[in-house]
């Protein structure tokens, strides 16, 4: 369903991105992996054009997202979740999460409201729906801001270090609702530097190194055979923390 | 905030418009007895009089304006006023910028010491501190006379005298008429004057008919002795010695007496419609400019008002205000006679919209990158953005120096005394040149000024924790 060709991205004579090759079929869940200033974090970003790509393709239904006249409808079903979840501070929880499909008549405001309710009650956050975001956790709050990006039934979401913001007791809860997600069916690129989180449910994982993809398999062929040198370095270092 | 627009501008409209009987406009400075002053909160005096009878003759009506001294013949070359009188000498460089009339007055530069001081003639002068009237006859003539010499130029001769009171200057050279009524009992008048000169009225270069009328009455009035009757008149009028007043009496004098506490409100009332006026233009202003740059930097539309938003800020942050408002004043409204409380109002609000557009600046950028990126990845647009995401979280950073935007410009309307403008500086001004006196004048119009600002720091006191209450 999303196709990557090629794709580079340099801030001024820095190459963040040199040549990226990746296809995405519904269903997948792949995790990226990397040391720090790999550049995985400007590929999520460059998917939803949050940045603008350089060189390359990104075909996403046949077309490349790049040239389309309705970006704001390819965001829209590209959702994407934030390390420091980037709720909106000013509105509570409830409106941060109808804001989206209400502002452009997505939804009506009743339906959406029904909505966010059902989602809230899922993951058990109904009580804390009219609060606002420096009231509640970090934990709480990566959980709305997940639920706020499904709030639009994106096809595929991003995930930028969900988890790399958060209090380790509170990793869990956010992990289990990616889990849920997962197994309900969603597409999703999880960028993360939590291994585990990786491990535990993506179908496939990518290694990235300098800009380029190093190393791509399953993630039994990551973890337990991995071929590349910096690979295994990069896997030794993490595991040795 | 429509219905407060409308009542502002139709408020300028009624001031500013009106035109039944043709105008004669007199300039002049109403501090300077017995030729110009104040009374009764009216500007009286010799030269009133005459311009009076030169009105009546040409079937015009008189309107009388108040600038600095050193404005006037600027005033009357760019044609904003059409005579100039106050005390006005003769000299080269003043005939050619405008036309004089023929001579009305006669008066004697002379000088002023304290006693016991060793100064006995001009030639004493040498070496030593003159304090004289800004743009007066006395500095021209001392400035290019007196070579060794330390001029003091002060905005008003009253300054001048305070200054030899105070022994800041060894000596003061002004004019003799109002000299004998400001010398203390500690002071001397020297004998031998320093020049003799003789006042004239000034015109437009070119305007010979109204040169020609005034020429006429003048002559008609001191061939029947009523220029020395006028004299008379207004030399026995104000009397008010400063010596061995209570602080009571002083009180009065500035506050009480003849309506003085009418300048006091009028300023008052001057000041907070120029700082509400401008306050509004500048919020426009500022939000046009830092939107309109903020539009560009995110989509590259709007490039060309950007640009001049940026250029408009830069200009305005890197000028004096002063001269920005003495600009607008005798540069851009240069031939139109325009209400100039509306010329203060326009001036300010341009000076203000400049800040105005960096408070909103800054207040978007105090808003994490995250918040866009955020509004972003939902699908929202620019305008979604902006509108429903940063804006409203910037607020709460952009009101309270809103709120200090408007305390300065309160404190900055004073410089509108520059151009004429009856503000409350100003207001204590025109009071001190009647008693004599600044003491009360000025400490009155602190007062003021800082109850004003006490004020507005309160309401934004409570306006911030409203807006800190209004998120928890």
């Amino acid at each position: 369903m999303l196709e990557i060709k090629k794709l580079e991205k340099s801030f001024g004579e820095k190459r963040v991105l040199k040549g990226i090759n990746l296809t995405i079929n519904k269903g997948d869940i792949i995790g990226i992996i990397g040391p720090s200033g790999c550049g995985k974090s400007t590929l999520l970003r460059c998917i939803n054009l949050l940045e603008k790509p350089t060189g390359g393709k990104i075909i996403f239904d046949g077309k490349d997202i790049q040239n389309s006249k309705h970006i704001l409808d390819v965001r829209r079903r590209i959702g994407m979740v934030f390390q420091q979840f980037n709720l909106f501070n000013h509105m509570t929880v409830l409106d941060n999460i109808i804001l989206a499909p209400t502002i452009n008549k997505f939804m009506t405001r009743e339906d959406a409201v029904r909505k966010a309710n059902t989602l809230l009650k899922k993951v058990d956050l109904l009580d804390i729906k009219d609060s606002y975001p420096n009231q509640i956790s970090g934990g709480q709050k990566q959980r709305v801001a997940i639920i706020r990006t499904l709030m639009m039934n994106p096809e595929i979401i991003l995930f930028d270090e969900p988890t790399s913001a958060l209090d380790p007791e509170m990793i869990g809860e956010v992990t289990n609702l990616m889990k849920k997600l997962a197994d309900d069916g969603m597409t999703m690129l999880i960028v993360s530097h939590e291994l585990n989180l990786i491990k535990n449910f993506c179908t496939r994982v990518i290694y990235i190194d300098d800009g380029k993809i190093v190393e791509e398999g399953t993630n039994k062929e990551i973890f337990n055979k991995p071929k590349d040198k910096r690979l295994k370095n990069f896997l030794l270092k993490i595991n040795n923390k | 905030m429509k219905k407060l627009w409308l009542l502002l501008f139709s408020l300028l409209l009624l001031t500013g418009c009106g035109r039944e009987k043709e105008k004669l406009i007199l300039v002049t400075e109403a501090g300077f007895a017995p030729y110009e002053y104040y009374s009764n909160g009216e500007i009286v005096g010799v030269d009133i009089d005459i311009a009076k009878e030169i009105a009546k003759s040409l079937n015009k009506e008189l309107v009388i304006k108040d600038v600095a001294f050193d404005s006037i013949i600027s005033e009357v070359k760019t044609g904003k006023s059409d005579l100039g009188a106050a005390g006005i000498s003769f000299t080269e460089e003043r005939q050619r910028e405008v036309d004089f009339t023929i001579d009305y007055a006669e008066s004697k530069q002379v000088i002023i010491i304290n006693k016991g001081t060793n100064i006995s003639g001009s030639d004493d002068l040498k070496y030593k501190k003159v304090a004289v009237q800004l743009g007066s006859v006395a500095d021209d003539y001392l400035s290019n006379n007196f070579i060794n010499i330390e001029i003091v130029r002060e905005k008003k001769f009253l300054a001048a005298i305070q200054d030899l009171k105070d022994h800041k200057v060894d000596a003061v050279v002004m004019d003799e008429l109002p000299a004998t009524k400001l010398v203390t009992s500690e002071m001397l008048i020297l004998e031998e004057p320093l020049l003799t000169d003789s006042y004239g009225m000034v015109v437009r270069k070119g305007n010979t008919e109204l040169l020609e009328e005034c020429n006429k009455v003048i002559l008609r009035l001191k061939q029947t002795g009523k220029i020395d009757e006028y004299l008379l008149k207004h030399l026995g009028v104000n009397e008010t010695k400063e010596e061995k007043r209570t602080l009571k009496e002083r009180f009065y004098d500035s506050v009480i007496y003849d309506g003085r506490y009418k300048f006091i409100l009028e300023g008052l009332r001057n000041t907070l419609i120029i700082a509400l006026g401008a306050v509004l233009i500048g919020i426009l202003l500022g939000m046009i400019a830092s939107i309109s740059n903020n539009i560009y930097l995110n989509t590259g539309k709007f490039k060309l008002l950007s640009m001049i938003s940026k250029a408009y800020v830069t200009a305005i942050r890197g000028t004096p205000s002063t001269l920005q408002l003495m600009i607008i004043y005798y540069v851009i409204f240069k031939q139109t006679s325009i209400n100039i409380v509306l010329v203060g109002i326009i001036a300010f609000g341009i000076n203000s919209g400049a800040y105005v557009a960096e408070i909103i600046r800054a207040g978007i950028n105090s808003i994490d990158r995250g918040q866009w990126e955020a509004g972003y990845a939902l699908g929202l647009n620019y305008p979604q953005v902006i509108g429903k995401i940063i804006l409203p979280q910037s607020i709460k950073n952009i009101l309270p120096a809103l709120g200090n935007e408007f305390i300065t410009l309160v404190k900055e309307t004073s410089i509108g005394a520059y151009i004429g403008i009856v503000e409350l500086t100003k207001a204590s001004d025109i009071i001190a040149s009647r008693t004599y006196d600044y003491f009360f004048p000025l400490i009155l119009i602190a007062i003021i000024y800082l109850i004003i600002t006490l004020l507005l720091s309160k309401f934004i006191n409570l306006m911030e924790v409203r807006l800190n209450n209004a998120r928890n």
